[in-house]
């Protein structure tokens, strides 16, 4: 197991084999899975809103977000929905994970933290209950109040509603399309509350609607998750992959035939470099998730086996996506 | 995690791979030495000319090492792959942008930039233009030990750098101490890949420690009250 200090996330950011130690199903289409490492050690620590990339043996990495309780080192809880139309993620999820088998996973890393607030409204639109549950367990236990509008196709589709009764301090309305239809935007957010955050997270229609209610709000009252793939994934070339540089967060596409370091540059971030042909090892990065596919002549085998450093003028990745420590 | 005397591409040295670091290492540990006493006079006595003085065969060595290379690829370049000759020839160019970037630093010091091979630069190059002459690999090997030889002089250079405020120089010698780490890696990729024979061998052996007893003199302070004096 390799660990090392991503300055740019405040985190550590590390690559475990973890083993499956439970996978249930939760809600109609959502599987729930316990993972712990193989010794029993604990976990690194993280705050509401993290989440940890899952690195499959089919190549595919996909992000999920923490679900379980924070202050339980030993286990990560991921809920992941079966998307009917999944390329291969959350289908080998579902598909071809079992209970007691061992899953990659890197992180955990978070750009949907939890900040102070007096009181705090949640927004959550099916599978985007994920984020927010931990976040609904943390400022219930500050006792602070807290607001939950939970939105889903039918009461069945909708994971964790029973844990969700049992968080105290606030209140939550849970709403089955089917039932009651949409979310009332209108009622929660149609006035601006000056001492409340807003915390949304769902599918892209719920996420602009609340974007659009919120435009009321002062800036930085709205916090917002997008699980949504993005489409330069989808318009994926052979041989093409992405980078997000960990720093920033930007994401760029390194189509085949072009060096991860030219992208780099043509995207205005420096990375020392002399040979670009694998020889002298001074664009060495650190890679913080996903799988290189090494092809210098330098790094030790050992290193390459590890695959937390690369060189970007020659290597590549095996992986949809490398997440380098830029 | 990086050590590019490791680099991969051929098995040509796996007999004479220990000689050549012990060979390598003393080099470097001279060069240290030498740069080390060489700043200690500086500090009694800092005068940028002699600072020039200092750096003026290097500058040599630079633009050397594109006639060097250029003459390389012409003898024998066509008996190795084409990304070596590539590879060769990136480092002429690199080795001319430190003629260019070292020649600036020295006349930002009052210095004159050498355009014929400076008398305490001679036996250097003489020595590498003989290799060039008995053997394929020979100016390769002997290069390879004076260009690693210059990784001893890098770390006392910028510690004499902060004391004496010339970020000029030290900004040169970081980017050299890069592109260095490049023709490190490249020269003993090549040697690797086509030294075949006992005979081979043994001119990259002899190459080596003949720059070995030489690389180093050039960095001290005697040779440069030497040159001053002349
Ligand atoms: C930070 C973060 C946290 C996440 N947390 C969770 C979580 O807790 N639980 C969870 O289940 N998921 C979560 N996700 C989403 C998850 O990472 C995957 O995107 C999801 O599982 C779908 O992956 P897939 O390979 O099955 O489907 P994909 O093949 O990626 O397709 C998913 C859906 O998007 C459509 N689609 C495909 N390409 C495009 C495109 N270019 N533009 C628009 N739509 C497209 C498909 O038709 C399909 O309906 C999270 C995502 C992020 C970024
Ligand atoms: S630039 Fe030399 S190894 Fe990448
Ligand atoms: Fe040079
Ligand atoms: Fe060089």
């Amino acid at each position: 197991m390799t660990t090392f200090d991503s300055r740019s996330l405040g985190q550590a950011s590390e690559l475990f084999e973890l083993t499956i130690a439970e996978l249930r199903p939760v809600a109609e289409g959502v599987v729930s899975l316990e993972l712990r490492t193989p010794d029993g050690a604990d976990l690194p620590a993280w705050q509401p809103g993290a989440h940890i990339d899952v690195l499959l043996p089919n190549g595919i990495v996909r992000q999920y977000s923490l679900c379980g309780d924070p202050a339980q080192r030993d286990n990560w809880r991921i809920g992941v929905l079966r998307e009917p139309a999944s390329r291969g993620g959350s289908s080998y999820v579902h598909e071809e994970l079992r209970q007691g088998g061992t899953l990659s996973v890197a992180g955990p890393r978070n750009n949907f933290s939890l900040a102070e607030a007096d009181r705090y409204l949640f927004i959550a639109g099916g599978i985007g209950i994920t984020p927010i549950l931990p976040m609904i367990r943390a400022v219930a236990a500050q006792g602070k109040p807290w607001t939950l509008l939970y939105g889903g196709r039918s009461r069945r589709s909708m994971a964790f509603l029973e844990e969700i009764g049992g968080l105290a301090g606030g209140e939550a309305h849970i709403v089955p399309q089917d039932e009651f239809g949409l979310l009332d935007l209108q009622k929660f957010l149609g006035e601006h509350l000056p001492d409340t955050l807003v915390y949304c997270c769902g599918p892209a229609p719920l996420i602009d609607a609340v974007e659009a209610k919120c435009q009321i709000w002062r800036s930085g009252a709205l916090h917002l998750e997008r699980f949504a793939p993005s489409d330069k994934a989808a318009n994926k070339e052979k041989g093409s992959f992405e980078v997000e540089l960990a720093r920033s967060g930007k994401r760029l596409v390194i189509p085949p035939y072009r060096s991860i370091l030219d992208i780099l540059e043509e995207n205005g971030c420096k990375v020392t470099n002399s040979c670009r042909a694998g020889i002298c090892g001074t664009c060495l990065v650190k890679v913080l998730s996903g799988v290189p596919d090494h092809f210098d002549d330098v790094l030790s085998y050992e290193d390459q086996e590890a695959g937390d450093v690369m060189l970007v003028c020659v290597s590549r990745a095996k992986s949809d996506l490398l997440v380098l420590d830029l | 995690m990086v050590d590019v005397r490791r680099v991969r591409g051929g098995d040509g040295l796996a007999e004479i791979n220990d000689e050549l670091d012990q060979i390598l290492d003393s080099v470097v540990e001279n060069t240290r030495l030498a740069t080390e006493s060489f700043f200690a006079s500086y500090d009694k006595n800092p005068d940028p000319k002699v600072l020039a003085a200092w750096l003026a065969p290097r500058a040599w060595r630079e633009i050397d090492y594109v006639f060097l290379l250029n003459e390389q690829i012409r003898r024998y370049g066509l008996e190795f792959e084409r990304k070596h000759i590539t590879l060769l020839a990136k480092q002429s160019f690199q080795e001319a942008e430190h003629y260019e970037i070292v020649g600036r630093a020295i006349e930002s010091l009052g210095g004159t930039v050498p355009t014929s091979v400076p008398p305490e630069a001679k036996p250097w190059s003489d020595f590498l233009w003989e290799c060039l002459e008995r053997h394929p690999l020979a100016a390769i090997a002997a290069w390879n030990c004076s260009e690693t030889s210059a990784s001893g002089s890098f770390e006392p250079t910028f510690k004499a750098g902060e004391r004496h405020d010339f970020a000029e120089v030290v900004r040169v010698y970081k980017q050299i101490e890069t592109d260095e780490k490049f023709h490190v890696g490249l020269g003993r990729q090549v040697l690797a890949a086509y030294a075949k024979t006992d005979h081979d061998r043994d001119e990259i052996l002899r190459a080596m420690r003949g720059m070995r007893d030489i690389a180093w003199k050039t960095f001290t302070p005697e040779s440069v009250a030497q040159a001053r004096s002349a």
